[in-house]
């Protein structure tokens, strides 16, 4: 029997889809069935990511959490209230997919527009608008007409807009999407620092690498179906992990003599296979030993890219 | 609420410049083309009151204009929002989108306001006796009427001015077609939009600052109610969709 204690120890759930059905009818009465059957819940202070090939549903989960799409079948409810009524009240850090702000409008207004409508005071609009441009260094381009920026600045504005409030909820679909590789690094952190033990993220995604260093779970869907919730954390991943590339600054022959199945993939480099982490860890400290100098050891496929790798191959 | 309040100044800010710079610039473009040379021709017979022969042309002129710039107003008044996206970033902040819209249909219709007030203030240049405050009287009744529909239709549809100038235009043909040949044909018409009375109330109301309070009610509670449908379905029914 529970304790008082448990339940308080739990977070609290904040979002939870119940049984949410998506299905669209075209005008000839066809019927695509864009989720079924979708049931999860996010719990206050995580930080989720949906991961699914293309078409898999993501979008359409999303659009039904902020209450633009009404589900078939099931709800979708924040905070105990459905997802719209949450939203019309307390508002969501939101970076759509496809970042849609009118072409005429000059980044820097369409942020005091934003930030207007977020219901932050006057006083505090300019302010919080030029926080948020230095953050994500649209400095030089806040005088700009937003059909004159680039698709990473367009993206950065999205992303600008999003943390115009200290929300408590923030969804960002796609977030990366058109970024370079300094940005999309600097999102990463960016987000890193938004984790709070009262804020909840969803980050939907195609880049298992980028949901891998972000999320603590990740909803693997496909074909409007959660195929399988998966923890980040590697104490899960013993099961998963097989195959490590190993690379050596210091004693090359000494791997090949500790690991005779080692595969030589480049120069100082070894693809080993072992059974457990526990076994990689006893291995290299055997070579450690030995007086090997690892320079670095990267597992083949990610925790995240494998169970994706299985949850897809399964479902298709 | 508060937030939204604030919004209305950008709203009508956006108005003034996609919107009510272009129906100021068609207006006067119309009045000018259609008036001046009349003028000139007349020259000291022209008098502009309302014995001049073409004051009657006034009246369907500034009634014509008023109907454009109502369909100009509304077009794509939800739509738009709905088929570029601009509503994602909008509706994730703590609004709601029924107020949204119902706060840009009446800044709108404000905006159309000011835009009729100073075309009349030109046409007073030719026609003194034309009254301001009459015409801005039509503007309104049949903004309420035409945009209510224009309003329910761009939320139902994402061809809204073209659905509104069917809907206008069918409806005047039906009527004159179909609304004299007595049977369930002239009840059925009778369900469409009123816009057999466009002229008489033109006439009347622009004309002598009277309208029959049918006439008026008959306006106006068509286009409410057309606006209370468009409300509704924003309400209860899908953005995204």
């Amino acid at each position: 029997m529970p304790c008082a204690g448990d339940h308080s120890a739990a977070p609290a759930i904040v979002i939870e889809f119940k049984n949410v059905g998506k299905t669209y009818k075209s005008l000839l009465g066809n019927s695509v069935k864009a989720v079924e059957e979708f049931s999860l819940v996010v719990a206050q202070g995580e930080i989720l990511g949906i991961a699914g090939p293309n078409g898999a549903g993501k979008t359409t989960l999303i659009a039904m959490m902020l209450g633009y799409l009404r589900p078939t079948t099931g709800t979708v409810e924040i905070d105990g209230v459905p997802a719209r009524h949450y939203v019309e009240r307390n508002g969501i850090g939101y970076l759509s997919e496809l970042v849609a702000i009118p072409p005429k409008w000059r980044a820097y207004t369409a942020l005091v527009r934003y930030a207007t409508l977020a219901g932050i005071p006057d006083d505090e609009i300019h302010q919080r608008v030029g926080y948020v441009i230095e953050l994500l260094g649209l400095s030089e381009h806040r005088d700009k007409k937003v059909k004159a920026l680039s698709k990473g600045n367009l993206q950065r504005l999205g992303l600008a807009q999003a943390l115009l409030r200290d929300e408590k909820i923030l969804v960002l679909d796609e977030p990366t999407h058109g970024l370079d590789p300094v940005w999309t690094q600097r999102f990463r952190d960016i987000v890193d620092g938004l984790r709070r033990p009262d804020r909840t993220i969803l980050i939907a995604s195609h880049n298992l690498d980028e949901l891998q260093r972000l999320a603590d779970r990740v909803a693997i869907i496909d074909r409007g179906r959660l195929q399988r919730l998966v923890s980040t954390g590697y104490e899960h991943a013993a099961p998963a992990m097989t195959r490590f590339r190993i690379a050596v600054a210091r004693g090359h022959d000494l791997v090949r003599a500790t690991f005779p199945q080692a595969e030589e993939a480049g120069r100082d480099e070894f693809d080993v296979t072992v059974h457990s982490i526990q076994e990689l860890n006893s291995t290299l400290a055997t070579l450690i030993g030995q007086g090997v100098l690892v320079a670095s050891v990267v597992p083949e496929h990610s925790v995240l890219e494998q169970q994706f790798r299985e949850a897809v191959g399964e479902s298709s | 609420m508060i937030s939204l309040a604030k919004y209305s100044l950008w709203q009508f800010r956006d108005f003034v410049l996609e919107r009510g710079i272009a129906i100021v610039l068609i207006g006067s473009l119309w009045g000018y083309v259609m008036f001046e040379p009349l003028r000139r021709a007349m020259g000291p017979q022209w008098t502009g009151d309302q014995t001049s022969p073409v004051w009657g042309i006034a009246l369907q002129v500034a009634s014509a204009v008023v109907s454009l710039s109502v369909l100009i107003a509304v077009n794509g008044i939800i739509s738009t929002d709905r088929k570029t996206g601009y509503y994602r970033f909008l509706f994730s902040k703590p609004i709601n989108p029924v107020v949204y819209y119902a706060q840009l249909f009446v800044v709108y219709m404000v905006g159309v306001l000011v835009a009729m007030l100073i075309l009349s203030g030109l046409l007073r240049t030719m026609f003194p006796a034309f009254s301001i405050r009459n015409f801005l009287l039509y503007t309104a009744i049949i903004y309420v009427a035409m945009g209510g529909i224009g309003f329910f239709l761009s939320v139902a549809t994402r061809f809204d001015w073209l659905t509104l100038a069917a809907v206008w235009l069918g409806s005047r043909i039906l009527r004159d077609f179909s609304g004299a040949k007595g049977g369930w044909r002239s009840k059925a018409v009778e369900l469409l939009p009123p816009v057999h009375k466009l002229d008489e109330m033109a006439n009347s109301l622009i004309g002598r600052g009277t309208a029959h309070t049918s006439d008026v009610v008959w306006f106006l509670g068509y286009g409410l109610l057309f606006f209370a449908f468009g409300l509704l379905i924003i309400r209860y029914g899908s953005l995204a969709d």
